[in-house]
């Protein structure tokens, strides 16, 4: 009874059911078919369109930060400019691509070549075969887009340094990214510029932008269907400098076509507002990815203009070290400022004559006159009685042999040489003589510009030591130990005497409120009877001169050196002079606001305000 | 007297979730992420589930309805307030490591109660309280799924109503009205409730070059992938569509797609012969059972699976809007596996007690 109750009551249920299911596979069958028909009969056509279904990688390069100097002056920015892409999986036949590129004047089969061959695998990244495009090589690859979808134009940007060759050593160039580094950072694209040199590698990780992407999709001819994705890329942050372009032109002017260095530096905060090296290079060499040739000749110049002689070139100092030894002669009370000297032109030490570069003799010198004059015998003595070990630590004080901690890279430390350095490094006996010629800048004593610039900053601000920097003072770097300001009064008076004493050696500058020190590195010693004038010109003497500007409250430090320039005070102090009236003609200002780079544009502050 | 688990339906499980493993594994390398081991872990404990929900007696199903039904109501709702939304949808529960979709699992308790309802009413047909209490029974969930939104989910509760409403029995004149209403409800929703987006997956079914980078895009892609399959496949992991990543969603919504291009037709005829061998199975439990209940459990369940079945490859095969449906047993997802193979547990709860009388 029950069971014939379930019958009646589930037959209905049952009855809907496998219609339910009739219904099911009706459609389970239908979706077959449709697979049939696509899989089947349309495969092939399917197929085809898989093998045309193209998508692309278009790295967009994050553009760089621009690089200002103090007065809001551009030293470095971008500028629209045509690339050639060329994505090489994509190529039926490179080499064809290679011909045509070349008749197109884009660029040559060796580089194309060679591009070729160093392409990175693994990254959906194109390569760039072709950069700063002209109109009509743009036209030309336009019009042959169906023969080489393999090929893009892009508009991108290039580096441009509105300066050029007058502030390359500082802002420095670009290069591509290497291998190593995108293989290290999965972040970099290849073909990445980054900074190889100056500001533009020192402060490259503020200064570069994000890269982004964009996925287009491209028809089988190449021609962009339509962007699929896209991550923007970001941009860099923008830099200030310390540099003065109006004062680094001066310099320039000023040297004209001698090779030297000049570096100037406010003493109150170690901001540096010249740093010039001659000859200089023109950037534009290294803008791109491609060509080598012009930078192998920069190479290959005998006066190595891509060495920047302000942090890279260290020469004998001369006599721009004798204030330097003469502090040290007085805080160890070896000298008596008052105490006198006879000068008569030489002295014996040693068993060896060792002559002043003024054949008569100074006569009688105090310690003024002797800095004033630049009397090498009194120094001779002074370094007799300080011996070598002193020289060096007091030397060492005032930071040669060591690096300032500018920010820029490749600064060298130049030398001071000691009886341990002899033995260790150049693996010869130490020479008593070469401590006397160590107390006059010669011989194993070897200075960069920077060195002195910040040594005299030390002296021009009244025994305040400062880190010479461009962007923002570095930290960690060690300040000079304080030295009696007595002593500081009786070099500055000396250093004051030297242009504007009766007989100081830069007396010709007396019109200008600087003080200083001239020097004169010999490059080859003189023999007897040989005047120095009439040496060959790469073996004439290294002019030296270091000064600040004005007296009270000095606002700036020039160091000067122009190689084989003779005489200091003849060819070195006039460069300095002329920057140092550029820099007094310009309005003054406040030390602070002059330590402070200008606003800067940044993708938060696209304005640069405040 | 209790009988052994259906060894056919198991094997078209197993069979399904063997191609999907194969597929994932080729997946991750686009996706980034090993899709293989979660997924396999995943389908372990789904059969551990499976097993045990087969034990289960339908009396016990019966009287436990209700509180699975509420408990169910109550995670929809906890879900709107401390989910985790992932691309636009709210609808995850973050419980240390893993994250449960609770839209998933209250389906089955939806179900379990719409049938529990249904065996319990009797009858020949339904009366209008009766299409009411139907109606609310499927309704309020899915409106709770809606505010995450999830629309693809929501749409899966829909078959389990239509099961209902068939197997109670509806006069013909109220089918008539029914279709009526639904052609003004799909009117009304196109007027009033669908965003743009959605219109736009609807409007390049007809029309597929509409919108070749937008909305179309999926679609197109999904038919290329299964076209250049052809006959025999490209091979596992070789299939340019997946490899290249024209292809959207390749883990989830088009992860038959991967496997099509991959075998090809070969492959795709096993896939849906396995799902036709699992829905033919269901179907001899439904009508071998004499449990009016148990047939119920097993229709509404049958109804689920191959509405997400059709509607799924619907969309693939480019018949179909992208709506966001998974393949059961095949796309990625823990929640979805694990309630998938619950409720085929319950089936096999009506398979071994089928000679039990209730």
């Amino acid at each position: 009874m029950i069971v014939v109750e379930l019958r009646e009551d589930i037959g209905p249920l049952r009855r809907r059911t496998a219609f339910l299911f009739l219904l099911v596979f009706a459609a389970l069958g239908l979706l077959h078919l449709r697979l049939v028909d696509l899989q089947l009969v349309h495969g092939a056509e399917w197929r085809d369109l898989a093998e045309n279904n193209r998508l692309r990688r278009l790295p967009l390069p994050g553009p760089r930060g621009w690089i200002y100097d103090r007065r809001g002056k551009v030293l470095a920015e971008n500028v629209p400019s045509w690339e050639l892409l060329l994505f090489p999986d994509e190529a039926e036949n490179l080499n064809a691509t290679g011909l045509f590129l070349a008749r197109a004047g884009v660029t040559d089969a060796p580089t194309f070549n060679d591009r070729i061959a160093e392409r990175r695998i693994g990254r959906m990244a194109p390569l760039v075969v072709g950069e700063d495009l002209s109109w009509n090589q743009v036209a030309a690859i336009r019009s042959h887009q169906s023969d080489y979808p393999e090929l893009t134009v892009v508009s991108r940007f290039r580096r441009h340094y509105p300066y050029g060759i007058l502030t390359s050593h500082i802002v420095g160039h670009l290069q591509p990214v290497s291998r190593g580094a995108v293989e290290a950072d999965p972040t970099l694209e290849p073909d990445t510029m980054v900074g190889a040199t100056g500001i533009e590698v020192a402060e490259d990780s503020f200064i570069s932008g994000r890269a982004g992407e964009r996925w287009v999709m491209v028809s089988a001819v190449g021609r962009q269907l339509g962007v699929v994705s896209e991550v923007a890329p970001r941009a860099g942050h923008d830099v200030g400098l310390t540099l003065d372009v109006g004062l680094q032109k001066a310099a320039a002017a000023a040297l004209g076509d001698q090779s030297g260095a000049v570096v100037a530096l406010d003493p109150r905060s170690g901001a540096v507002r010249v740093l010039y090296s001659a000859p200089s290079f023109d950037p534009r060499v290294f803008g791109g990815r491609l060509s080598r040739s012009d930078w192998q000749a920069l190479q290959e110049d005998p006066l190595h203009p891509l060495q920047n002689r302000c942090l890279q070139g260290v020469y004998p100092p001369g006599s721009t070290i004798k204030p330097f030894l003469a502090l040290g002669g007085l805080a160890e009370g070896m000298i008596d400022p008052n105490e006198t000297v006879y000068c008569n032109g030489s002295v014996v030490l040693y068993g060896h004559r060792f002559r002043c570069w003024r054949r008569g003799g100074h006569g009688f010198v105090n310690l003024e006159r002797s800095l004033a004059e630049s009397c090498d015998v009194y120094f001779y003595l002074l370094g007799q009685r300080l011996g070598i070990d002193g020289m060096a630590k007091w030397l060492h004080r005032f930071g040669f042999g060591e690096r300032t901690g500018i920010d820029l890279s490749f600064e060298a430390s130049g030398l001071i040489g000691t009886p341990e350095w002899s033995h260790q490094v150049r693996g010869t006996p130490w020479y008593p003589g070469e401590a006397v010629s160590v107390s006059i800048g010669q011989g194993p004593v070897l200075a960069t510009t920077i060195q002195l610039a910040r040594a005299f900053a030390f002296l021009a601000s009244r025994g305040e030591s400062v880190t010479p920097h461009m962007v923002a003072e570095p930290s960690g770097t060690t300040a000079f130990e304080k030295i009696d300001p007595d002593h500081l009064t009786l070099i500055i008076n000396a250093l004051t005497e030297v242009v504007h004493g009766p007989s100081g050696t830069a007396r010709r500058f007396a019109s200008l409120p600087m003080a200083g020190k001239t020097g004169t590195a010999q490059v080859v010693r003189l023999q007897e009877g040989v005047v120095a004038d009439d040496l060959a010109p790469e073996l004439r003497h290294h002019a030296w001169f270091v000064g600040w500007a004005p007296l009270d409250e000095p606002s700036l430090v020039v160091s000067v050196i122009v190689e084989h320039g003779g005489d200091g005070g003849s060819t070195a102090a006039p460069v300095a002079a002329q920057v140092i009236q550029a820099h007094l003609g310009q309005p003054a200002s406040h030390p602070d606001a002059q330590s402070t780079p200008p606003p800067i544009r940044t993708p938060d502050n696209p304005q640069g305000a405040g | 007297m209790e009988h052994r688990i259906d060894p056919w339906l198991m094997l078209a499980v197993v069979g399904i979730l063997g191609a999907s493993l194969m597929t994932l594994h080729t997946v991750s390398r686009v996706v980034g992420s090993n899709l293989l081991l979660r997924q396999l872990l995943w389908g372990l404990i789904g059969l551990v589930v499976l097993w045990l929900m087969s034990l289960v007696r339908l009396d016990i199903y019966e009287r436990l309805a209700p509180i699975f039904y509420g408990f169910g109501l109550v995670t929809l709702v906890v879900v709107l307030f401390v989910g985790e939304a992932r691309g636009g949808n709210k609808a995850w529960i973050a419980i240390g490591p893993v994250t449960i979709q609770p839209s998933e699992f209250a389906r089955l308790a939806t179900i379990l109660l719409a049938a529990a309802w249904l065996a319990h009413r009797g009858g020949r047909n339904l009366r209008v309280s009766d299409v009411m209490t139907a109606v609310a029974i499927v309704a309020v969930p899915v409106l709770l799924i809606v505010f995450e939104p999830d629309l693809g989910v929501g749409l899966t509760y829909l078959p389990v109503l239509t099961g209902v409403l068939v197997l109670g029995g509806l006069p013909r004149w109220v089918w008539i009205m029914l279709i009526l209403l639904t052609v003004l409800g799909v009117h009304a929703t196109w007027q009033y409730v669908l965003k743009p987006y959605q219109k736009d997956r609807v409007l390049t079914i007809f029309e597929p070059e509409r919108d070749p980078f937008g909305a179309g895009y999926q679609v197109r892609q999904s038919k290329i992938a299964v076209g250049s399959g052809g006959s025999g496949g490209q091979g596992l992991g070789r299939g340019s569509q997946s490899q290249l990543r024209f292809l959207p969603a390749q883990h989830t919504d088009f992860a038959f797609a991967v496997w099509a291009e991959a075998t090809g037709f070969v492959g795709g005829s096993v896939l849906l012969l396995a799902y036709a061998l699992l829905l033919s199975r269901i179907a001899k439990v439904a009508l071998t059972t004499d449990s009016r209940h148990g047939l119920i459990l097993a229709v509404l369940i049958g109804a689920w699976l191959v509405f997400q079945v059709v509607v799924n490859l619907g969309m693939v095969l480019g018949w179909l809007p992208t709506t966001g449906v998974t393949l059961p047993l095949f796309s990625y997802g823990g929640s979805s596996l694990i309630s998938t193979c619950a409720a085929l547990g319950v089936v096999q709860s009506v398979w071994r007690h089928r000679l039990v009388n209730q």
